[in-house]
């Protein structure tokens, strides 16, 4: 891979980092060489928001390639709302621009004296002053840059209000509303004074063997065309699983309250896509193109539309069936720069403990937190960007907001960081998923609802079993989760059916490698076992393994009425499967070094 | 009473079962769309398939054993498969959804529409499930 670009905010100093080849072969790039990058520097003491936190986006080595779906990059650190390991993956054009500026991570530290934001334009730097742009939205801000410096085809990262105020899930955009959403590196982001980073580069991307890579990915993205979901996905965005999943009783409602909603079919995505849907957005070289172009009757441009988490997050979860109000709260969410998931999650915990009498009017600004209150909601969505009166307390998430009222037993999150919205009393491998994700409460590090749902992985041994099984499920989980590791290294979208073995071919040609399948796996397997150790270093125990009290309830209504998971059974087969401490948790000494983990091995068992 | 897959009879049997299944009329209630079926040989299966399916409203309005694609140009749905695939799908070996989402059993036509109506689609399954005795 090419060069990481290390560059301080407090020095305002640069300096080119070379990746070790050795960890290039280890963990190939994305989330999982960025683990490997970040390892000694998050440790226990370190502050997330502090001067000292990194910040490294990091590129695959596909990125930009015009592969299938890989137009993505991840960016990483530490979680301010978790303490734990954090990555968040974006697509866009902005990775595959600072590629060819020459550059395959920016890996940020320190803090700027005043806001700034980065101009890199091929292996020139510069810091600017961004006192005039603090305060912009993030669609305003990337305006602002490229009209300032003035290079066609420059691509701007930006983080909102959100970002600068470090609301804890705030988020880092990029183009056309493309989002690393997750894991608040956006405060990691304003907590630097960093406002945006603007790249051009005119190089061509490395491939190893391009002449073999570019057959593959004609085959692989003529494939993906003409594939079931990537049609699905194409036709009626990722929202359109919600009407399946309502039939399962796999959508959260009412806070994850309830397993059906009688408004499903007007916030689903077959509704948006007959109603109000004028375009679809792709990230750079994607054939599926999942993003929404909406107009609503009273807008007079058009603007994105929400996917599935946004349209279940500010609908089924807070009983509003307007689907012209869940198209403003991701677009305000957006805006202010953070994660529709967790201000929606959070929002829905101020509702339930609102419902419960545990809150009043008195801590709601006055506000009544009726459920299906579509004022409420937008209040509440602009407290959280400005840290205004209860906004200051929701923007540090869910599991703070309920502690702070004596009931975080209520918030449903894991670790710090709230459920996204896949019931697993539906779809029973998300509760593995939530419970052991690295990051927490995640679904993008193994979406076994699809698998659940029927999408079973013949070639890497993961057969389809019924959604409700639970301990048999374990051990396929965990190979889910190695396998979607993979996808974050690389960086692929998981919206794309790309088989594991087409990877492993695409992979080989683009970096000159030889793997096999297993090498994939194994890979795969090795960085998420490294993610473990992190968070373990950083205090994470087996205690830490679990769900919230709402989601081991079972639910009273719906296509999933009745059913109660067993978590102590799923966990205790899936450390079987992992080779981890039944006592601690932790990775195995034994299976440390057998993929390779010897330092890690000292580390964690010395 | 069930019959031998693929076969004319089975087909006919199909739609017998259709119209008197309650359970099917009512989740069908909402649907419209033909389906056409397009089946590729392999295994015993030695010349291509095709048989046509009219779904409306819970019933089943007509079926056709062996016509060309351009008997029906407009069918709101052309499902297509390998031989294995589909009969696998048939004696409940494969799951349908698994059959979709893997594209084992391509699909053309409104994915928004299918996606809304999947109760419906699983149930049409059910009962062709029903119907299959055997497989050739």
């Amino acid at each position: 891979m090419q060069p990481i670009l290390k560059i301080d905010l407090t020095t305002g100093k640069n300096e080119e980092y070379k990746i070790p080849e050795q960890w290039e072969k280890d963990f190939l790039g994305g989330a999982s060489l960025a683990a490997r990058i970040l390892y000694s520097s998050l440790t226990p003491e370190l502050d997330a928001l502090s001067p000292e936190a990194p910040l490294l986006f990091l590129m695959g080595p596909m990125t930009g390639t015009s592969g299938p779906t890989t137009g993505r990059f991840v960016i990483c650190g530490k979680g301010p709302a978790t303490g734990l390991w954090a990555e968040s993956n974006i697509g866009g054009f902005w990775g595959p621009e600072l590629r060819a500026a020459g550059y395959d991570g920016l890996w940020i530290t320190g803090k700027a004296p005043e806001p700034v934001y980065l101009w890199l334009n091929g292996n020139s730097l510069e810091l600017r002053k961004a006192a005039h742009l603090w305060g912009d939205n993030t669609y305003t801000t990337q305006d602002k840059v490229k009209e300032e410096v003035g290079e066609k085809g420059t691509r701007v990262c930006v983080i909102g209000v959100a970002g600068e105020k470090q609301v804890l899930f705030a988020s880092i955009m990029c183009d056309h509303g493309r989002m690393a959403g997750r894991t608040g590196m956006g405060a990691v982001m304003g907590s630097k004074n960093l406002k945006a980073i603007a790249v051009h580069g005119e190089n061509e991307i490395p491939i190893f063997d391009l002449k073999t890579y570019k057959n593959l990915r004609s085959e692989s993205n003529r494939k993906l065309r003409d594939d079931n979901e990537a049609k699905i996905i194409r036709e009626i965005g990722t929202g359109g699983v919600a009407n399946y999943a309502e039939y399962l009783g796999s959508l959260p409602v009412q806070y994850y309250s309830k397993g059906s909603f009688e408004g499903i079919d007007a916030v689903s995505g077959s509704k948006m896509t007959e109603s109000i849907l004028v375009g679809r957005s792709a990230c750079q070289g994607c054939v599926i193109a999942c993003g929404r172009v909406v107009k609503l009757p009273t807008d007079k441009f058009k603007r994105k539309g929400p996917e599935h988490e946004t349209m279940v997050g500010f609908g089924a979860n807070l009983l509003n069936d307007n689907l012209e109000s869940i198209v403003d709260m991701g677009d305000l969410c957006d805006r202010y720069g953070m994660d529709t998931i967790s201000a929606s999650n959070t929002i829905g915990l101020a509702f339930r403990l609102y419902d419960l009498g545990i809150i009043t009017q008195k801590d709601t600004d006055g506000i009544e937190l009726t459920w299906g209150n579509v004022d409420a909601i937008e209040q509440l969505v602009r407290k959280i960007g400005a840290r205004d009166g209860i906004g200051d307390l929701l923007a540090q998430g869910s599991k703070r907001f309920g502690a702070h009222f004596n009931a975080e037993e209520e918030a449903v999150q894991v670790n710090g960081l709230e459920v996204a919205y896949h019931d697993p009393r539906g779809v029973s491998g998300m509760a593995l998923s939530y419970a052991t994700s690295p990051r927490g409460a995640c679904h993008n590090q193994s979406d076994y609802f699809f698998v659940d749902f029927g999408h079973s992985q013949e070639k890497i041994g993961i057969e389809f079993l019924p959604r409700q099984a639970q301990a048999e499920k374990s051990q396929y989980v965990a190979k889910h989760q190695d396998w979607r590791t993979m996808f974050n290294a690389m960086v692929m979208c998981i919206f794309a059916n790309v088989e594991p073995d087409e990877q492993t071919q695409l992979i080989n040609a683009a970096c000159g490698l030889n793997w096999t399948m297993e090498d994939l796996m194994k890979a795969g397997e090795r960085a998420w076992n490294l993610k473990r150790a992190i968070n373990n270093r950083m205090g994470l125990t087996r205690a830490n393994d679990k769900l919230p009290k709402a989601l081991l309830e079972p639910l009273k209504d719906g296509g999933s009425a009745g059913f109660e998971l067993d978590l102590p059974g799923m966990l205790y087969s899936y450390y079987e499967a992992r080779g981890w401490d039944l006592e601690t948790g932790k990775p195995s000494r034994e299976k440390l070094l057998e993929l390779g983990l010897d330092d890690i091995a000292k580390d964690l068992w010395n | 009473m069930a019959a031998i897959f693929p076969s004319e009879e089975w087909l006919k049997e199909l739609e017998i079962q259709i119209n008197v299944d309650e359970r099917y009329s009512e989740v069908a209630k909402n649907w419209e769309g033909d389906l056409f079926f397009s089946i590729e040989p392999e295994g015993n299966l030695k010349e291509k398939l095709t048989f046509y399916i009219d779904l409306w409203h819970g019933k089943c309005r007509k079926v056709t054993y062996q016509p060309k694609p351009e008997d029906y140009p407009a069918s709101a749905f052309i499902m297509s498969a390998t031989y294995n695939n589909i009969t696998a799908v048939l004696t409940g070996k494969m799951n349908p959804m698994t059959a979709m989402m893997t594209s084992k059993l391509k699909v053309k036509g409104s994915m928004g529409y299918m996606m809304r109506n999947v109760p419906t689609v699983l149930d049409f399954v059910r009962v062709a499930q029903s119907v299959t005795k055997e497989i050739v």
